[in-house]
């Protein structure tokens, strides 16, 4: 058998937590169960690696099982990796009867035109999502399995999720095959970016909680309300300021649980504005600033700030918007004309 | 400097005995109580006494010092600099006697090198700077093996006379001390000098007014090549999850507004350092409707240098590497006092 498949399959089998193991290989299905139990899945991972080469070897395993291995561990923890979205755009009302073969086939074919030396492979998924592993080589030498590209698209809306890892120089390529293949017209990039896929998915297809007006005939009550029969001296000095912090959260956010990104840009060439008192820069030029705001967990950190007392409620659009707009990646301009204070993004 | 974060930042075996009148200063000055503050000089001509010597300071551009304070050192010689890094090698041998692991399974041979840098101060009453240098040279073919430097560590000194002048004749002045390299290796020289010279060595903070100070200076010094950009970072670790906020200008739109603030070439007040950052804060907070001021400042970072809050410092202009090293070598003396 291929040395780099047996080399890739170890490698590939070591990045994965020794518990879930057995269960991908199970999902992988190349292994049977007889020879899965043969296997000692409380050793080191190394040696399992190894027993798992081993049995690849009996199988005669070639580089299409090991890609599939690969996407399943991608699909199972695709937040190692950074997901772009991109919206495909096709003129006209057409909409075409999606033939899975001949997306498949047009993909590939698109690729291997340019590119001799690639590796393509699919998966599809329940929720409609087509995963696409392309590995890449060079018109000179094999594909690398290790500078591997994702895609995920699923094929009832025009978005596509890419990862496009080390090789962005490929990245026109792909999109060109991802056109051809989905019969779309162009493409371009939103300017978003997380390594949470899911909330991204959410973002993009709505899923995340909506806020909806609804009617609440009292004022809301704070949760740990002090019995009225403790001493009264003790009162909640800013209990109206913080019911009003939490409704407009509410409002803002809404109920559910935001969608998870960890980063989020702003390009600022705004005006810089300040007290005339205090004599100081008053330039005509924009104030060229690069705002990076970095969390595990972006808009909850954000919602936070306000109860924290680090920020004013409501808080700022330009933070705000980021589901509804579908982006984290912004160039603030001054707006030009009545009001100086706003702003538009392009 | 909190004393729980000093304890917890000071090297092992610390016995601190001083030997000394109390070191008492006149008033504070960087950023402890509204003053004047002179700039660092100007970039320094090529020839004179005080100026480094740009090849020999190359090699300390670019690379990342964790920064620490050091009490003066008792009945140090500069003549004895070679007995010095016997000394220290003997005292690394022991330790991996001790079966102190470094690296693992690499059998080190290493060598000391302890030397003086005799441009790299402020005004003649300065001491020298010292360096120690640690390289590490594989057995496995002895003779003409490459050695390579795996541990660097340098004692200065840039205007400290208000240090120097009240210390007893016995006493060497080396308030700033800068370290690369594995924290094992710290450790052990750190140890060695505590030992030896009866001094003590204590991380060095760098508070968010101290840091503000550097943004606003830098900000102001001329560079002519490179357009970096005035980063601020800002950390706000105390939510249910923690957020960090880089905040970059570039450079000539934020030279251009401390220009504005500034009155005095060569002075700057804490006010006008104020009126800087609050600036700063306000045009951030015209956009996000947050403030900044509630959160910590961690890093600042120009052309110049880069600072964090840690105590970590990266210098990245030769021409004010001695204008940093005066404000860091301020802020070891206030430490230490």
């Amino acid at each position: 058998m291929d040395e780099t498949v047996t080399e890739y399959i170890r490698r590939t089998v070591l990045k994965i937590p020794r518990e879930e193991i057995k269960a991908m290989l199970q999902k992988w299905g190349f292994l049977s169960e007889a020879q899965l139990e043969t296997i000692n899945f409380h050793q080191m991972k190394d040696n399992i690696s190894q027993d798992v080469v081993k049995l690849c070897e009996e199988n005669s395993a070639d580089i299409k099982q090991a890609a599939v291995l690969d996407i399943i561990y991608n699909h199972i923890y695709p937040n190692k990796r950074v997901w772009s979205v991109y919206q495909m755009n096709k003129t006209g009302e057409e909409t075409d009867f999606f033939d899975l073969r001949d997306f498949k086939k047009k993909f590939k074919r698109r690729l291997r035109s340019a590119l001799q030396n690639v590796t393509v492979n699919f998966r599809e998924y329940e929720d409609n999502a087509i995963w696409i592993r392309v590995a890449w080589g060079t018109p000179y030498t094999r594909p690398n399995q290790y500078k591997t590209s994702y895609v995920v698209y699923h094929s009832q809306t025009p978005y596509v999720f890419i990862s496009v890892s080390v090789l962005k120089s490929n990245l026109p390529l792909l999109c060109e095959a991802l056109l051809v293949a989905s019969n779309y017209h162009d493409i371009r990039e939103m300017e978003l970016r997380s390594h949470s896929l899911n909330s991204l998915k959410d973002i993009v297809f709505k899923r995340y909680n909506q806020n909806f007006q609804t009617y609440r005939p009292r004022p809301l009550q704070e949760r740990n309300v002090v019995p009225e029969s403790a001493d009264l001296r003790i009162t909640q000095e800013n209990r109206s300021e913080k019911e009003r912090i939490q409704r407009v959260n509410r409002e803002i956010f809404g109920d559910g649980p935001q969608p998870k990104l960890e980063f989020a840009q702003y390009k600022l060439e705004t005006m810089f504005k300040s007290d005339p008192k205090m004599h100081v820069l008053d330039k005509k030029e924009p104030f060229r600033c690069l705002v990076k705001f970095h969390s595990p967990h972006l808009l909850e950190s954000l919602k936070s700030l306000a109860a924290a007392g680090m920020a004013d409620t409501p808080l700022s659009p330009l933070l705000t918007c980021i589901p509804e707009k579908a982006r984290n990646y912004f160039k603030i301009r001054e707006k030009k004309g009545f009001f100086p204070g706003s702003f538009v993004s392009p | 400097m909190e004393s729980a974060d000093g304890a917890a930042r000071t090297l092992p075996s610390t016995r601190r005995l001083s030997r000394g009148p109390l070191f008492g200063r006149a008033h504070g000055r960087f950023g402890l109580s509204p003053s004047s503050w002179l700039l660092p000089p100007a970039p320094r001509s090529q020839v004179g006494p005080g100026c480094a010597d740009p090849q020999t300071t190359a090699f300390l551009l670019r690379k990342q010092w964790t920064l620490y304070s050091v009490t003066p050192l008792y009945r140090f010689s500069n003549a004895r600099l070679r007995d010095y890094a016997r000394l220290l090698s003997a005292c690394i041998a022991a330790e991996k006697q001790k079966g102190l692991a470094v690296e693992v399974g690499v059998e080190l041979d290493i060598k000391v090198a302890v030397s003086s840098l005799p441009d790299l101060k402020g005004s003649d009453q300065d001491q020298a700077a010292i360096l120690v240098q640690l390289s590490s040279r594989s057995p496995a073919s002895q003779k003409n093996s490459e050695e390579k430097l795996i541990w660097s560590g340098w004692f200065c000194c840039v205007f400290g006379d208000d240090l120097s002048e009240n210390v007893p004749e016995d006493f060497t002045c080396l308030p700033l001390f800068l370290a690369n390299g594995a924290e094992t290796y710290t450790s052990i020289v750190g140890s060695w000098f505590q030992k030896t010279f009866d001094c003590c060595f204590r991380r060095l903070a760098i508070s968010p007014l101290n840091l503000s100070w550097m943004a606003a200076m830098w900000t102001g010094c001329k560079v002519d090549k490179t357009v970096s950009a005035i980063e601020l970072v800002f950390s706000v670790p105390c939510l249910p999850h923690p957020l960090d906020i880089s905040y970059a200008i570039h450079p000539e739109d934020a030279k251009a507004l401390w220009d504005t603030i500034q009155k005095t070439p060569g002075e700057i007040t804490q006010e006008e350092v104020d009126v800087f950052m609050d600036c700063l804060y306000s045009h951030f907070h015209r956009h996000f409707k947050i403030h900044l001021s509630a959160t910590k400042l961690v890093k600042v970072s120009t052309a110049i240098a880069s600072a964090h809050c840690d105590g970590i410092i990266k210098f990245l202009q030769s021409q004010y590497l001695t204008g940093v090293l005066m404000l860091l070598t301020e802020l070891a003396i206030s430490q230490i006092q």
